[in-house]
């Protein structure tokens, strides 16, 4: 049991960490962002790219070579999730919610099959591998690596949090977020602060691309598109546009297919884990920290 | 928020149904349109079509068909082709995805192939069998092995390849071998996949027995909900039956999981990323069940150097068997004296001892391989190496 908890928060603090981005960016302009997950894609190859290119000098230094990427990759990620809210999003502001969505969609395919042009079809191998010996903890088998990226993990949540809630950035975006013609009336640079929010919510899903990479090894260019889609899920489950919303529900995802799989069998786990995403739209659309928000005319 | 969720969420599927509905108009097109292809008469080159991954999961894959075909293609127009008439090959991207299957089927057929040569992807091939038997095309499949497309029974399917259950045979002759006693199978939930675990799973009934199934999502990173659900059965043996890229990640994570038994996987996962996935430590010993491959097949070191020389790359899993596939099909036009389907057909059914990589060829009345050729391959220093040919 602690072994199956274990294994879902590891995986939770995955999709947390791309969800973030994914309610960032829908609580401040309500777009949902499914290009999201190919920055992850994109942070992943990033840092495969830096870490090829460093050679030898990078597998001597091994985890600490992975934190050096991964903040390149942050940066990386984090510039292109501007290039995209400048050349595919902002252009369309004022356009009606569906045309920003398929914008959304033809990003996502821009950004993998451009992927794919760049470094081929083939699924890559990260040449730095965290792997270790694992501690068992209450049942649990546990590795340094797997503590250390929950961690770093942990660390960014943290470190957002401040940001939204005790920087003025945050202040701003959060009044945009309530109403950004009112925000750009009390002199708030509306543009520069929905880029900075692309910008973080991108190079955090960057971090994790790269956290995935070091870790599983494996990459391709098409490995955005499922934990896009659980990141989705895990933002619809912590109520979107919430930021400690987006953690939970990535933990709480995690969880569920890790039981899920446990209890009815790995081909039902899918079906366990969307149909509670099924369920909290019917009943709870909000999500778990959602506020019920009153529309008013 | 609620409103502005709910109505997004539906849009998204309007949307969606908007696009699969113009797919399909567009797909009933082609099928209509294919009509006009047929004027190339008896004069011009025979098309030979196939079908094979050039994108996506399996991409890797498709050079390796092409090539072989192309070679065999290559080879016998440089003997003045099939009587008197030059062959020529068009490759269509399968991308091991249904979706993309049909539309290049459709393309195929409007193009005018008289035989099909391609399929990899079971789950991608299955969809193109009613194209092609509505435009009178054979098909040589190559690659895709699984039992589903045994079981639609349609008269233009041939299978090059082993079928699912003549793996599922060795990989149960193999587990015998090496004393298993409790197997525990995992699949990817595709067709190929399933068809492979589930024919597995009936043998297991006496010893080895089974001990536990896990069907796993593909695209993903962490199977390690899988991986604790699949040893709750404490194997001493795991037959994984997907794809490579899963495997890899599949194999390291039972290593670390502390899972110290024996290991084999389906040809699917006989790819040297394979053991680059999983790392070299952990793929170390793995065993797969694989049709020969160059590397295997003794005396083929004259088609290795051939194949090298001509496309600067070396040949890998497939090649041979697409290689055969055309072999086979011009054989079966010159015995026909004709391109028309149902006599190339006939001939086919007729072909007895015409040799092939993996023996004399005589299609089964299912149209299938009689014997599958499946032999035991192993991962030793990194390197994949033939074990045991099961003799």
């Amino acid at each position: 049991m602690t072994q199956l908890l274990w294994n879902g928060l590891f995986v939770g603090s995955f999709y947390a960490l791309v969800a973030l981005g994914y309610t960032m960016v829908y609580g401040i302009i309500r777009l949902l962002n499914f290009a999201h997950g190919d920055l992850y894609m994109l942070g992943a190859f990033v840092g495969f790219g830096v870490l090829s290119v460093a050679g030898g000098l990078a597998t001597g230094l091994g985890f600490v070579a992975l934190l050096i990427v991964l903040i390149i990759a942050m940066l990386v990620t984090g510039t292109a999730g501007l290039l995209l809210e400048r050349i595919a999003y902002r252009p369309l502001r004022g356009a009606p919610r569906l045309s920003v969505l398929i914008t959304a969609v033809g990003a996502s395919f821009a950004i993998e099959y451009g992927m794919r042009l760049v470094a081929g079809p083939n699924p890559e191998v990260y040449p730095v591998r965290l792997a270790g010996d694992s501690v068992n903890v209450l049942g649990a088998r546990i590795t340094i690596q797997q503590a250390s990226l929950i961690l770093i993990a942990v660390l960014l949540m943290a470190g957002l949090q401040w940001l939204v809630m005790g920087t003025g950035t945050g202040r701003a975006m959060r009044a945009i977020s309530q109403d950004p013609t009112a925000a750009l009336y009390m002199g708030i640079n509306v543009d520069a602060v929905i880029a900075r929010t692309f910008f973080i919510g991108s190079a955090l899903a960057g971090a994790a691309g790269v956290m995935a990479g070091g870790y599983y090894g494996k990459i391709d260019f098409l490995m955005g598109f499922i934990i896009g889609l659980k990141a989705f899920t895990a933002a619809v489950i912590g109520g979107i546009g919430n930021i400690k919303g987006a953690m939970l529900g990535g933990l709480a995802l995690g969880l569920l297919e890790s039981i899920g799989t446990a209890w009815i069998g790995g081909q039902w786990r899918d079906v366990f884990a969307f149909s509670f995403l099924i369920i909290f739209l019917t009943l709870r659309p909000t999500g778990i920290l959602g506020e019920r928000v009153t529309e008013r005319v | 928020m609620t409103a502005y969720l709910t109505r997004r969420l539906s849009r998204v599927a309007l949307v969606g149904g908007a696009a699969v509905a113009a797919m399909m108009l567009s797909a009933c097109g082609n099928g209509l349109a294919s009509g006009g292809g047929e004027q190339s008469s008896d004069k011009g080159p025979i098309v030979l079509g196939m079908l094979t991954p050039l994108s996506g999961s399996s991409s890797a894959i498709g050079p390796y068909m092409k090539n072989g075909a192309q070679l065999a293609v290559d080879e016998i127009n440089g003997k003045g082709g099939v009587d008197g008439r030059k062959l020529e090959l068009k490759v269509e991207d399968e991308a091991c995805d249904a979706k993309s299957a049909t539309a290049g089927a459709n393309k195929l057929v409007t193009a005018g192939v008289k035989i099909s040569v391609g399929g990899y992807c079971s789950g991608a091939t299955l969809p193109t069998l009613p194209i092609f038997e509505k435009a009178d095309v054979p098909m040589l499949i190559p690659a895709a092995n699984s039992n589903e497309l045994v079981k639609q029974h349609k008269k233009n399917v041939f299978l090059i390849n082993g079928t699912g259950a003549q793996q599922s045979d060795a990989a149960f002759t193999f587990m015998k071998k090496v004393g298993a006693t409790k197997v525990a199978l995992m699949d990817d939930n595709t067709s190929y996949s399933k068809d492979i675990a589930d024919t597995t799973a009936k043998l297991l009934t006496g010893s080895p027995a089974l001990a536990g199934r896990e069907s796993v999502t593909a695209g993903e990173s962490d199977y390690s909900a899988n991986v604790t659900a699949i040893l709750k059965g404490q194997p001493d043996f795991i037959y994984w039956t997907g794809y490579y890229q899963e495997g890899g990640l599949i194999i390291r994570q039972l290593r670390q999981a502390g899972y110290t038994g024996k290991v084999m996987v389906a040809d699917g996962s006989v790819d040297q990323k394979l053991v680059d996935i999983a790392g070299s430590e952990a793929a170390e010993g793995v065993f797969a069940t694989m049709t020969q491959t160059p590397e295997t097949i003794q005396g083929a070191d004259k088609w290795i150097a051939d194949y090298k020389s001509k496309f600067g790359a070396a040949p890998g899993p497939y090649s041979t068997q697409a290689y055969d596939a055309v072999r086979v099909a011009a054989e079966a036009v010159k015995q026909a004296g004709s391109t028309d389907g149902s006599a190339v057909i006939k001939a086919l059914e007729g072909i007895d001892g015409f040799q092939l990589f993996s023996g004399p060829l005589k299609f089964t009345p299912d149209h299938t391989l009689s014997s599958g050729g499946f032999q035991i391959l192993t991962v030793e220093k990194g390197k994949i190496v033939l074990k045991d040919t099961l003799q």
